[in-house]
């Protein structure tokens, strides 16, 4: 079976060129082009060295943007990873099991809709003065929190996050769902004999056996932490000011708008990097790197 | 189960597959740049002419203005069958990455909108604008001629004519009369008259001025017009050019104060940052503030608002002390560059003289309420009276400070405009921001050099 | 089973109110849309809680008409026609690694598995280049072919894990009677993977209905935007009229949902099968 090697070669063609040219070849030519001064609509380039990458250094929005990926990262894994692991355990206990189908399919709901249209929306829930957010907190009696929340530099970062995180721990959750279904309930009935319910067999048997889920759902909001565009690029294109920049808004905004795609491009290979030693960081934590895909 | 589930997925599939042959049709006709036009067969004294195709980027989408370029353009055609003309529309500030991205291409427009100033010098220098000063000039200057000097001059650099204006637009404030006869206030003439009338309502609990800054330009106009008048001519003029900018002259400092200072003392309403342009223009129509800093190319949308009467408008405010030109506007024409890769020069440019007709410009007055910058056609189109003297207070300007952030380096804008809001939020001083400028140009020096 | 205790009761009352507040928080802001949708500006300005005095269907109309039609039917195609790319090139790809065995296969396989971990948003301005001297720039082509290249390493090493679990006794069978190798691609294999087949649709459809950043950068017309990116569009569009353009994105919502309830148990199967989103 499976012999005729040579035309066999036919099935591979169509998928590895097509992964070739689109994938792997303009990722040589961001290197390249980290290289040049130049923009989009002049024909004029000039090579101009490691300038490019020096500049990375030196340049404070880069510092901005690795603080607000990091800072993106850190708390995507606490809310995403951290409530939806609860919550997935909440649904999943048999007192709550009846409802698990309700909740999952309404938290879930936010990720299926573009950012473009949650973006806009809570733009709109958020302003001070038209939006519902401050209206709602003086409601239940929390009015000393509200904040323009969009408006300030301190508060800007932080609302952008929080409404990813609105969107996604849905997402999360569901895939600890699922990981908690291949548990046995008979470890749950054998711990409930040994006097271990609720809180107990949640750190003694759920956490331990959804450890690889944990790991597959923090490498998934890790790296789209540092890969974030539309979520700020929707919500306030990095202001106010500079303080909601993140390394491909601000990528973005040197290529496409003050006319710096060399320094762009050394953007992006920054990028490609820190995705790089998060990937390496990864596949070291899983020892073989054979976490990801539960099915 | 499974197999159900596959019917539902092939089904859904084909259904899409199917839904989108209506769209694939007209979808696919922008995109190939060539697509010759198909000649009606009435229009046999065109047939040899060869099929022309434009393309024309403006940046008016809005449904308020949109309709106005395509009947332009619907009857351009009509008068050209063998032209076809694909009009694209980009808002304000999606046209900024927009121009950059597609005048590389092979998709470039024949015909674009670029401001005035750098930011169409910017296109120039890179060698993609044609040169109009020949079509301008020709038979002893007829097409030149019908233009404001305002309009053109803005386009010109290195003694030639690079852009065309459609309109020339200013900044003004306008105010609510009513609410101004309630305090028996009047227009203010200088500055000082105008922190108190902005002071009066202030301490009557009324917004004295509404303010959107959620994109910075909206500070930024405020600092070209306080830039102009505290900064004397000449230095402004080196500063703004990216050669040989430096941006020390402390009038910058002043002007950026001044600006803060209505800020601080409570006179825009709350949550400038987080606020649009249009958002605090709506509450402005609604009574909630007394004044408004706005375009003259707004006007229209006021009278539909608000009704043609009830409004009043006046320039900024002199300021005796500034050590820049008094009689200064701020403002700008609004016009057209052909691109240098044009296939069908010709035809982009009597397209821009068909836009810019007697007729043209009339109808520009008459159905979107755009100061034209074609001389004699606010006398021709019968006017509205807010529209003529919003005119009149153009001609009678000594001159005009173009927009801030389209007059300057891009690099440098792009520090100065975020920095306002900064400025705003009070996380820096305006020293801060002007040492960051002073940065940033000499980067820009340096990296010319 | 235990009686449940009045301790337990109070607990699951609690919880449950907890689930209920939370499920709302994302509930809410939906229905707000939908009902604003319906509300002039100027009730919006003077009361953004409030319910509609008059419903104004006209809002949906203007916003269907003002774009929100030609975005849909660009994001209908576009996801369409690359969904179905990405699982022809990805199927015979993981078919070509799980039954070949040349020197190179390995090599290829870590090839195209390193793809999964390369960022399309490190390349876009490189990509952005490529597109243009391959004229591809503002067509609808410029969308599908990245979005596919982009999606094959991941959707291959789905149905690369689905196929290596498949019995090959069939697939001997076959051989026996005289199928060609690509007679028994088409004919056993793809049959038998149907499921991870609509799993890897489903998967690839969701990221490309929802990709914003390609859409920006890669196509020009407002006639072929697609609805993330027409969206962005609209908001500059109608900057005077919010209640038209939340018509708008509740338009653009409510379709998605729909679908979401529709087939939210095989697309709940698909993710977790995945495990990977974006």
């Amino acid at each position: 079976m499976y012999k005729s090697q040579k035309r066999a070669l036919l099935y591979a063609v169509p998928g590895m060129a097509l992964v070739l040219i689109f994938v792997y070849y303009p990722l040589i030519l961001t290197f390249y082009n980290a290289f040049y001064r130049w923009n989009a609509f002049s024909p004029v380039r000039t090579f101009i060295g490691f300038e490019n990458f020096q500049r990375l250094f030196s340049d404070p929005v880069i510092g901005i943007a690795l603080t607000n990926n990091t800072l993106y990262a850190v708390i995507s894994v606490i809310f995403q990873c951290g409530l939806g692991l609860v919550l997935a355990a909440v649904l999943e206990n048999k007192m709550f099991s009846k409802f698990q189908g309700f909740f999952r399919t309404i938290y879930f709901m936010p990720v299926v809709v573009s950012f473009a249209v949650i973006g806009i929306l809570w733009q709109l829930a958020l302003h001070p003065a038209s939006g519902i957010v401050n209206p709602f907190l003086h409601l239940i009696g929390l009015g000393a929190f509200a904040q323009d929340w969009l408006g300030q530099s301190t508060t800007a970062i932080y609302s952008i996050i929080f409404v990813s995180q609105w969107q996604n721990i849905g997402y999360i959750m569901l895939l600890f769902l699922v990981a908690m279904q291949k548990i046995p309930t008979d470890y749950y009935e054998a711990a409930a004999i040994d006097g271990a319910t609720g809180i107990k067999s949640f750190f003694h048997i759920t956490i331990p056996l959804v450890k690889e889920m944990t790991l597959v759902t923090v490498v998934i909001t890790v790296i789209g932490a540092y890969r974030v565009f539309d979520e700020v690029f929707i919500m306030t294109e990095g202001g106010p000011g500079m303080s909601s920049q993140t390394l491909v808004t601000y990528m973005y905004r040197t290529g496409f708008r003050t006319d710096e795609m060399g320094y762009a491009s050394a953007i992006a290979v920054l990028m490609f990097v820190v995705l790089l030693i998060l990937t390496l960081i990864q596949i070291r934590v899983a020892g073989t790197g054979r976490s990801k895909g539960e099915g | 189960m499974k197999k159900k589930f596959i019917a539902i997925i092939a089904g859904i599939l084909m259904l899409l597959l199917f839904a989108t042959c209506g769209t694939a049709a007209p979808a696919t006709d922008p995109s190939g740049a060539g697509a010759p036009a198909q000649t009606p067969p009435a229009a046999a004294a065109d047939a040899e002419q060869e099929p022309i195709t434009l393309r024309f980027l403006h940046k008016w989408p809005e449904p308020e203005f949109r309709p106005w370029f395509d009947a332009l353009v619907e009857s351009y055609m009509e008068l050209n069958p063998h032209v076809t003309i694909i009009a694209e529309a980009a808002g304000d500030d999606p046209i900024k990455d927009l121009l950059r991205i597609v005048i590389g291409t092979d998709q470039q427009p024949d015909v674009f909108f670029a401001w005035s100033g750098e930011f169409a010098n910017n296109f120039v220098r890179a060698g993609v604008v044609l040169d109009l000063t020949p079509h301008l000039d020709a038979d002893g200057g007829a097409w030149r001629n019908t233009f404001m000097r305002a309009g053109l001059e803005p386009y010109e650099m290195d003694g030639r004519n690079w852009g065309i204006p459609i309109r020339v637009n200013s900044k003004v404030f306008v105010y609510n009369e009513a609410l101004f006869a309630e305090h028996g206030l009047t227009a203010p003439e200088t500055w000082d008259e105008f922190l108190y009338v902005a002071q009066t309502f202030r301490d009557a609990g009324i917004t004295p001025i509404g303010f959107g800054n959620a994109s910075p330009w909206a500070a930024c106009h405020y600092i070209t017009g306080l830039n102009q008048k505290m900064v004397p001519h000449d230095v402004r003029l080196v500063d703004y050019y990216f050669m040989t900018g430096e941006f020390t002259h402390p009038g910058y400092v002043a002007a950026h104060d001044m600006f803060l200072e209505l800020h601080d003392l409570g006179f825009f309403n709350p949550y400038v940052n987080s606020t649009t342009h249009s958002m605090a223009r709506e509450a402005w129509f609604m009574g909630e503030s007394a004044m408004f800093y706005l375009s003259l190319g707004e006007f229209r949308t006021i009278a539909a608002e608000i009704g043609p009467d009830g409004w009043g408008f006046f320039p900024m405010p002199e300021i005796p002390w500034g050590e820049g030109r008094p009689n200064y506007l701020v403002g700008a024409p609004d016009g057209f560059l052909v691109s240098a890769f044009s296939q069908h020069p010709e035809q982009a440019i009597d397209f821009l003289q068909y836009m810019t007709n007697m007729e043209n410009a009339v109808s520009l007055i008459q159905e979107i309420g755009w100061p034209s910058a074609v001389i004699g056609a606010v006398e021709a189109a019968d006017a509205p009276d807010w529209l003529i003297a919003g005119v009149n207070n153009l001609a009678e300007a000594d001159g005009m400070a173009l927009w801030l952030d389209t007059d300057i380096h891009i690099r440098i804008a792009d520090v100065w405009l975020p920095g306002l809001q900064e400025l705003l939020e009070g996380t820096i001083t305006s020293e801060e921001l002007m040492q960051r400028v002073q940065a940033i140009a000499q980067e820009v020096r340096a990296t010319y050099e | 089973m235990k009686k449940i205790s009045p301790a337990a009761l109070i607990i699951k009352i609690v919880v449950l109110t907890l689930l209920f507040i939370y499920a709302l928080t994302i509930i809410y802001p939906l229905i707000w849309m939908v009902i604003q949708g319906f509300r002039t500006n100027r009730e919006f300005f003077s009361d953004t809680w409030g319910m509609p005095q008059v419903w104004v269907y006209q809002n949906y109309i203007d916003a269907w008409n003002f774009g929100i039609r030609t975005y849909f039917m660009n994001s209908v195609f576009v996801t369409a026609t690359s969904v179905v790319l990405t699982v022809i090139t990805s199927s015979l790809l993981a078919f070509f690694l799980t039954r070949y065995s040349f020197k190179i296969s390995k090599l290829l396989l870590v090839f195209v598995l390193g793809g999964m971990m390369l960022s399309p948003q490190i390349s876009v301005i490189s990509l952005f280049q490529l597109l243009q001297t391959m004229n591809l720039y503002n067509t609808h082509w410029a969308l599908i072919i990245p979005y596919v290249a982009f999606r094959i390493p991941f959707i291959t090493f789905l149905m690369r894990g689905y196929f290596l679990g498949m019995p090959r006794e069939i697939e001997e069978a076959a051989f026996i009677d005289g199928c060609s190798s690509f007679g028994i691609f088409l004919r056993v294999v793809l049959p038998i993977a149907r499921p991870i087949i609509a799993t890897s649709a489903l998967l690839a459809a969701m990221t490309f209905w929802n990709e914003f950043m390609f859409g920006l950068v890669f196509i020009e017309s407002d006639s072929l935007r697609t609805i993330p990116v027409g969206l962005m569009n609209l908001r500059g569009t109608l900057v005077t009229r919010w209640t038209t353009l939340i018509a708008g994105l509740a338009l653009s919502a409510i379709p998605i949902i729909m679908v979401f309830l529709a087939c939210q148990k095989q697309l709940v199967r698909g993710l977790t099968a995945g495990g990977v989103k974006g």
